[in-house]
């Protein structure tokens, strides 16, 4: 059994830490304000807005990539879009990116909410009577105070977007150095019987996985203190 | 008394409990005084933006507030826009930013053009030097509450609200952190509205008392007014009835180990002070250890005797409270069968006696 990855295998890793690391700065900015609207706020719609960011959560990835599929297809709202700036998304690193964002999203969202529910919320008043408004305040006090349990939340999204396979196989394809990522890599050996090589990224997403658990599991401890 | 510059018309209600007021405040210090859940701190939030009341109006300095109007759509400008600086009664400090960044917190949210008062100024006035690099963790709670107080006046509000700024403190920080209330709002100018449950803070501080009674609005006079005219002390607690007395220190005796100090027209001998001489100096007299005599005691081992006309007998509990003017108003505590055998009434004339062990110096 031969345990030495081939640099075509490590630039497998490599394109899956690049689509779960963009996956997840895209959906940052979105997990805080759908977390801070859901911690914060007492927004008539809230409990659909709730409903709507939970569902990749329990929805087949399968269902969740069809869904993403349709909104960049060329008929989809975002179609017309890429057209205009001359790009095409579908089948490409960026769309395996975007669907891992998407799935990744309601974990991320739950981490944050718990993070800046438990900031008080008189804190934020104080901060308003200030003079600081609402978006100051989320910058300057809720941000800061709840930031150990918002980087929880940017690592397990990190982590599971390292493993999306089904939302991935429907946008991106399974195409070998160009969106095969960990999760497909071990799919496509194993059917096709190359034991070795999907251990060897098997091995790849163990030791990353492990190392998002421990960070994780660091930030969360040190959050409550 | 300074002009009128805070009118609330307003009502809030809730399931239990509903606040109604009507008022107009003057520029100075005002307190506003009542037992546990009579509105004080729903007032001091609807002031701040905090709570939105169900109707009426809010106006500082002839600035609308909030209004709920009736031809026009409603008003409610948000705290941020109110320029209405809050001491909470925990300090509520920025836990993650260090004192001199907390301090700096409101002062840079605040538009240059608008800018009155100088954080280096705050800092000398309430003594903060020393702690401008520390977390708030590290402070003790008086520190905390004049951070507080720094941080609320750095942003030059027009208003500075005060919930119970001393509730938390040991008894040497209170009168401190008096004292530099005061000189706060003698150097500048700044309308001060202070949430109190404990009657003597109010009667050392204010100008102006507002009493509320189960979100009712019980009597708006001068302290004293207040206290006397009013059935104000059937609503104090009986445990925080004392009286605050503000004095200097003006020699020390080393042979008898007590300091004497002189509090407008009398003179008490206390335990020794680490004071200078006349250095100011609060007190405390907590109202169950003053004692009552007809007549001028004689052959007594306690140091302080003051004449003193009863102004006022209460009622609070199973107890007498008796207002004695000694040259101020103390505060005494007798039974009721005391009170009828020294036949204590309106006028009469007692003397008041006090152990120098018994009177607690705040700062």
């Amino acid at each position: 059994m031969n345990h030495v990855p081939t640099s075509e295998e490590f630039d497998v890793l490599l394109l899956s830490l690049r689509v779960a690391a963009v996956g997840t700065v895209i959906g940052l900015p979105i997990g805080l304000l759908i977390a801070w609207t859901l911690a914060k706020t007492s927004m008539p719609g809230k409990v659909l807005l709730d409903t709507l960011v939970s569902f990749p959560l329990v929805l087949p990835p399968v269902v969740t990539g069809y869904a993403l599929l349709l909104l960049l297809g060329r008929n989809g709202p975002l179609g017309g879009l890429q057209d205009d700036l001359g790009i095409e998304i579908l089948f490409t690193w960026f769309a395996a990116a975007l669907a891992a964002g998407l799935v990744s999203l309601p974990l991320m969202v739950r981490s944050m909410e718990v993070a800046m529910g438990a900031v008080d919320p008189r804190l934020e008043l104080a901060a308003r009577s200030l003079g600081a408004s609402r978006w100051k305040v989320f910058a300057t006090v809720t941000v800061p105070l709840a930031f150990r349990g918002i980087l929880a939340g940017v690592v397990l999204a990190f982590a599971r977007g390292m493993g999306e396979f089904g939302a991935t196989i429907i946008v991106a394809g399974n195409i070998p150095g160009h969106t095969q990522t960990l999760p497909l890599a071990i799919f496509t050996n194993l059917q096709v019987g190359d034991d070795d090589a999907a251990v060897r990224f098997i091995v790849f997403s163990l030791a990353v996985a492990l190392a998002a658990l421990l960070a994780h599991r660091w930030m969360l401890k040190r959050a409550v203190v | 008394m300074g002009e009128a510059f805070l009118n609330l018309q307003f009502r809030k209600s809730y399931p239990d409990f509903t606040l109604e007021l009507d008022v107009l405040l003057s520029a100075g210090i005002t307190a506003i005084f009542g037992p546990s859940g009579s509105g004080k701190t729903t007032t001091l939030n609807c002031i701040a933006g905090i709570t939105k009341p169900d109707s009426g109006s809010v106006e500082l300095w002839g600035r609308r507030l909030y209004s709920s109007g009736s031809r026009f759509r409603g008003i409610n400008r948000p705290p941020e826009k109110r320029r209405v600086g809050y001491v909470f009664q925990d300090g509520l400090l920025f836990p993650h930013l260090r004192v001199r960044e907390n301090i700096l917190y409101g002062y840079h949210q605040t538009p240059k053009n608008r800018r009155h008062l100088q954080p280096n100024k705050l800092v000398e006035m309430l003594e903060l030097e020393p702690l401008l690099q520390r977390m708030p963790s590290t402070l003790s709670g008086g520190e905390r509450q004049r951070v507080a107080l720094a941080r609320a006046m750095a942003a030059s509000p027009e208003i500075l609200l005060l919930d119970e700024p001393l509730a938390s403190l040991d008894m040497p920080f209170r009168g401190r952190i008096l004292r530099h209330l005061k000189a706060i709002h003698h150097d500048t100018g700044i309308p001060m509205v202070y949430v109190s449950h404990t009657l003597s803070e109010v009667m050392v501080l204010a100008q102006q008392a507002l009493v509320l009674s189960n979100g009712k609005q019980v009597a708006l006079d001068t302290p004293n007014k207040v206290l006397h005219q009013t059935p104000v002390l059937p609503l104090v607690d009986p445990a925080h009835l004392e009286t605050l007395l503000e004095g200097r220190v003006v020699a020390h005796h080393p042979t008898s180990g007590t300091t004497e100090a002189v509090f407008g027209s009398f003179t008490l001998w206390l335990p020794t002070v680490e004071r200078e001489v006349g250095d100011p100096i609060t007190v405390s007299l907590a109202a169950s250890d003053v004692m009552v005599a007809a007549e001028a005691p004689t052959g007594l081992s306690a140091r302080n005797v003051l004449k003193a006309t009863v102004l006022a007998l209460d009622r609070v509990g199973d107890m007498v409270m008796v207002t004695a003017d000694a040259g101020s108003p103390i505060l005494v505590e007798v039974t009721p069968e005391a009170s009828s055998s020294l036949e204590l009434q309106p006028g009469s004339e007692v003397y008041l006696v006090l152990k120098a062990s018994s009177i607690v110096v705040l700062g």
